[in-house]
């Protein structure tokens, strides 16, 4: 289980993060909404150690990030993915995917890449397991962003808008992908302004405003009528999402 | 005649084996300098841009001592000055480790733009995925660097190689030391000083297209890509 409680976090004299409470327990999907700036990624952020925070605390499995140590357990659990990839550009796709698992689970070499092609070969990319970042399209990097994430066998997988910098097509293929993993079980926290596709596949919607978590509910009641919708805030958010 | 003497390499023949092993000195000594600069310029690199600032300081202290001295004063501070309080390792080794440090910290300064200018996101990705700083360094930052920065390396080397030739003014008879030896001793200067022209010209050429051919080779998927 993630458990974040009272998490505070600030930069300078901006509060992005006041207070949040949230659990995240195995086999859900929890998709984060909420405009931009409402501290979403800050969020993920601070569950994969990469913010510190400046009050409360994350656990995952219940290894508290904040702690040095149990941050390398925690880390070994989850898998983020990016928004912008971050694939390590002097690698081809296969060794992308394959480093962690020969740095960090010490995998022989050769099993490590042969699972990484067949991680790649799952997502439709077989043909391109050498290739370089630099000579995939966005949908291909951010699919082999998410094999690097998948072949840590995290058991949580936590996603930062990854399909932001996509074109819708790419998009689909991307989603296609998370879709799958969802009804394979696979437990997720996904950041996203897709909401349409959060609906189809959460079991649960938090949505984010000025960097308090203004609700928390099964996906069903937070676009109920008398659910979340009957909030004025998330019906805003939600009428402007859909008009873009 | 006249007053010149005629152009006549021929001259020379007897001083070839002599001009040779001077050749391979010089080669001996840049090929362990780079190494040695490389090496150095790595860990002061890495210690630049660490997060301890007390690391950091030691090593932009050291950066900004041997740049701002004339090689040619270091060598002969290593060589003439330490054996008077009792440091004596002769002139190769003297020249090897003085090249080393002088070249070492201008190897930092490219490594060091080089690390700066990877992209912050790619470093996180390698922190998440719980590999170790010092796996992080070697399988992911000095790869980018060497990518990017192969070309300005390439100059710091070849650099290197032209001040070895400042290795003569310690007794040591590499290639300009030994050219020195045949000029004198058979009063033809023009021609011997021709061949060490072209000899450093040449050497520093095939080293430029073996610097060439790397960054090829490292940047080969941007080529196909027609990026670079």
């Amino acid at each position: 289980m993630i458990s974040a409680r009272g998490v505070r976090k600030s930069f300078g004299a901006a509060t992005v993060l006041d207070g949040i409470d949230l659990d995240v327990h195995g086999g859900e999907v929890v998709s984060i909404l909420g405009s931009s700036g409402s501290g979403k990624s800050t969020l993920i952020r601070c569950m994969n150690g990469l913010e510190k925070l400046d009050g409360g605390r994350i656990t995952i499995d219940d290894f508290d990030v904040s702690r040095q140590k149990e941050l390398t357990e925690a880390r070994k659990r989850s898998a983020t993915v990016f928004q912008l990839f971050n694939l390590y550009p002097h690698m081809t796709a296969v060794q992308n995917v394959a480093l962690a698992p020969v740095e960090v689970l010490k995998t022989p070499r050769k099993q490590a890449e042969a699972e990484a092609r067949a991680l790649l070969d799952s997502v439709g990319l077989s043909a391109r397991a050498d290739a370089f970042p630099s000579q995939l399209s966005g949908g291909q990097r951010q699919r082999v962003g998410i094999c690097r994430a998948l072949a840590m066998k995290p058991r949580y997988l936590l996603l930062d808008e990854i399909t932001s910098a996509l074109d819708p097509e790419m998009t689909a293929d991307v989603l296609g992908i998370l879709a799958k993993l969802a009804r394979e079980g696979t437990t997720m926290v996904f950041v996203t302004h897709e909401i349409e596709f959060a609906r189809t596949i959460s079991s649960r919607i938090v949505f984010l405003d000025k960097g308090q978590l203004v609700v928390d509910l099964p996906t069903a009641e937070f676009f109920a009528a008398d659910g979340g919708l009957a909030m004025p805030r998330i019906a805003q958010f939600l009428s402007k999402m859909r008009k873009d | 005649m006249g007053c010149c003497l005629a152009f006549d390499l021929t001259i020379l023949t007897p001083h070839i084996p002599f001009l040779l092993k001077g050749a391979v000195l010089t080669a001996e000594a840049c090929v362990l300098a780079l190494a040695g600069s490389l090496c150095i310029g790595m860990i002061v690199a890495a210690l630049v841009t660490s997060a301890s600032p007390v690391l950091s300081r030691i090593a932009y202290v050291y950066v900004d001592i041997f740049r701002s001295i004339p090689f040619i004063v270091q060598l002969f501070f290593f060589f003439y000055g330490l054996p008077e309080i009792g440091i004596y390792v002769g002139a190769f080794t003297t020249g090897v480790i003085a090249l080393s440090i002088a070249g070492g910290a201008f190897t930092s300064d490219v490594i060091r733009s080089g690390i700066l200018s990877i992209d912050v996101g790619i470093l996180e990705a390698a922190e998440v995925s719980g590999l170790s700083k010092p796996v992080i360094f070697r399988k992911i930052v000095m790869p980018i660097v060497l990518r990017t920065s192969v070309r300005p390396l390439g100059s710091v080397f070849i650099n290197l190689i032209l001040t070895s030739s400042i290795l003569s003014t310690i007794t040591l008879n590499e290639l300009t030391g030994s050219a020195k030896i045949v000029a004198s001793d058979t009063f033809r200067p023009f021609e011997i000083y021709v061949i060490l022209l072209v000899a450093y010209a040449s050497l520093t050429y095939l080293v430029s297209l073996g610097i060439g051919a790397l960054h090829r080779y490292l940047n080969r998927d941007l080529m196909t890509a027609g990026v670079a």
